[in-house]
């Protein structure tokens, strides 16, 4: 019976231990958590351009990210969540482009370079962009 | 509105499960059972209900009202008014359980809850998969009107358009029927599905083995950070784990009562919504009956094959078809299927990525639900002081919970290997989900097989009363000599 016991209140700690030390953990992360980044703050963005949009628009994309930046793909899935139902696709080969950079203005000289006039600035790095390429 | 609605959804649920297993309405341990099963049912009849009106009468709230009252307002009177008959669920007879293990479990649930809670504060919205994915669909269902099925469309790669639809129904049906885009009832849908999975788990062991084991893995389920967290992050694969689980815990029981046919009815139901939740259903579907087959052959006799593989397929048949439905009419092609067989006829040669799944595999077993020690190591531990002590009217049922699980990893292993391009991203994204959809079927296979434990002392006579207490209903399978496994 001591074995029976010794098993059952060893596993039953270390899973409450365990459970608890992540608990004080989550508890942590929440208190210093900042939302400068995620759905929210993509929400709050995106709310005017998302007013403005047609129904049913379907868009091309472009970000200031480096290509390789992880958060590349992140932002293009949250920008995507945000605009449904209108579909966002992952280039810019579409009439309509939104632009979602971080710098304080867009480099026009990017812009032109990539047949993109700008349309309309909707603040917090969201740009509306014509695709004038042929 | 939209709790009025998920509350509907689980009641229809519920009413589903009484139906089949009627009992008295009181608290009991048949009454948890009923509870938790009944949200996967309910979850999954809504889900799918949602689907069939959108696609062959398009958006209309009205008409998805309309059915939606017809499916619940019948199933609601069908459980309500059933008698009770057949089968009552009680706790096994066992040792005698303290009681500091139930509030161990209070206090493990409760942990859980907290931990649910914080991180949907945190994270309403869910993480990577939910708004990349399932949450990005429901918007589509809800927000698209007659152009719903751009939720499909091949245009936006990234939100796997060939996936299924169960937890984006379930989601798009309450915002439209309460008439908003609530952020709530993902959270409410996640969360009960938690739930669920958790008191199938403990009544299911409960029935089976006995409270102490029940309250055991229950302790070990709910303080599996990483299990509570996929729940939380809003993952469509808590509710792939709640079906695995119901599908094997229902089997079992299935074997505990013979004669009682209706558990294969269930277990059918609950494999057939599998394949709506997540792909790998499919794959669940496929290594369940290969399993089942195995195990009636080895260990049965062969006249039960053909009677719980009836009621099993008749289970199965209208989820099955709903998701064939949706597969041949809407989804796309799978972007991993799409590959040319000469590509995946490479990947097979390069031995490089069997190292590295098995590397992977390994590694994830190590640090399966964040726990402060390998859990594995853990339940070595508990194996070593305990034993195994498997009943001979255990075995079908535990071959069946073992063959099903075996398969299930060996199938994605090969998924692994066979598949993606880039195996360590895949690997990375991907594997300690598809481990934790099998958590908690693996505890209900270590504890079934585990020997009930002995920790409190008790006077010869009344543990003697004890082991003679007869369930009420109909007789299950009687204990025959066991299996002691050292």
């Amino acid at each position: 019976m001591a074995r029976h016991q010794f098993a059952v209140i060893a596993l039953a700690a270390v899973a409450l231990a365990s459970s608890f030390w992540q608990l004080l953990d989550l508890f942590s992360d929440y208190t210093r958590a900042s939302s400068t980044f995620g759905v929210a703050s993509f929400e709050d963005r995106f709310s005017e351009f998302r007013k403005a949009l047609p129904p049913h628009a379907v868009l091309g994309y472009l970000s200031d990210n480096p290509v390789n930046d992880p958060s590349n793909q992140s932002e293009f899935n949250l920008t995507q969540y945000t605009l449904a139902p209108a579909i966002v696709t992952p280039f810019i080969r579409q009439r309509l482009v939104v632009l979602n950079y971080h710098s304080a203005t867009p480099d026009l000289a990017i812009l032109h370079a990539r047949h993109l006039t700008p349309l309309r600035d909707f603040g917090k790095g969201v740009l509306l962009c014509r695709n004038d390429a042929p | 509105m939209t709790f009025l609605c998920i509350a509907l959804i689980w009641l229809t649920g519920f009413s589903i499960a009484r139906f089949l297993f009627p009992a008295a309405p009181r608290w009991s341990l048949h009454s948890v059972f009923l509870f938790s099963l009944g949200t996967g049912l309910g979850m999954g009849t809504a889900s799918c209900l949602y689907f069939i009106c959108l696609a062959l009468f398009g958006p209309s709230p009205l008409i998805l009202a309309g059915f939606g009252a017809i499916l619940a307002g019948a199933a609601i009177l069908g459980g309500m008014t059933a008698k009770s008959r057949g089968v009552t669920l009680e706790w096994a007879a066992g040792p005698v359980t303290p009681a500091y293990l139930t509030w161990l479990v209070a206090a493990a649930a409760a942990m859980a809850v907290a931990m649910f809670v914080v991180l949907s504060l945190e994270k309403p919205q869910g993480e990577w998969d939910a708004w990349s994915i399932w949450n990005l669909k429901a918007r589509f269902l809800f927000r698209g009107g007659e152009d719903w099925k751009n939720a499909l469309s091949i245009q936006i790669p990234s939100s796997h358009p060939d996936y299924p639809l169960l937890l984006p129904s379930v989601v798009a049906l309450c915002w439209t029927l309460g008439r908003a885009e609530s952020v709530s009832v993902p959270i409410a849908v996640a969360f009960l599905f938690t739930l669920g999975a958790c008191g199938l788990l403990i009544s299911s062991l409960g029935i089976l083995r006995g409270k102490t084991s029940a309250l055991l893995a229950g302790i070990v389920v709910l303080a599996a950070s990483s299990f509570i967290q996929l729940g939380a992050m809003q993952y469509a694969d808590l509710p792939m784990s709640f079906y695995i689980l119901a599908t094997l815990a229902l089997l079992c029981l299935q074997d505990r009562f013979p004669r009682d046919l209706r558990f294969s009815f269930a277990a059918g139901l609950a494999a057939g919504v599998a394949p709506w939740a997540k792909n790998e259903g499919w794959l669940f579907l496929a290594a369940v009956l290969l399993a089942r087959l195995i195990a009636i052959l080895r260990f049965e006799s062969r006249a039960v094959l053909g009677p719980q593989f009836l009621r099993f397929a008749a289970g199965a048949l209208t989820p099955v078809a709903v998701v064939a439905f949706f597969k041949f009419h809407f989804a796309p092609p799978n972007d991993l299927l799409a590959q040319k067989p000469a590509e995946l006829a490479a990947h097979i040669a390069l031995f490089g990525r069997w190292i590295i799944t098995l590397e992977g595999l390994a590694k994830i077993i190590l640090v399966l639900g964040g726990f402060l020690l390998p859990i594995v190591l853990m339940l070595g531990l508990y194996w070593f002081l305990v034993r195994f002590q498997v009943e001979a009217r255990d075995r079908t049922a535990l071959a069946t919970v073992l063959l099903a699980l075996g398969l299930m990893l060996t199938g994605e292993f090969a998924v692994y290997v066979v598949f993606p391009p880039d195996i360590i991203t895949q690997l990375n994204v991907s594997l300690e989900r598809l481990v934790m959809q099998l958590w908690p079927s693996g505890l209900l296979a270590f504890f079934l097989a585990a020997n009930a434990p002995e920790i409190v002392a008790v006077p010869t006579h009344v543990a003697a009363k004890s082991q003679k207490r007869k369930p009420r209903g109909v007789a299950p399978k009687p204990a025959q000599p066991s299996m002691r496994l050292n």
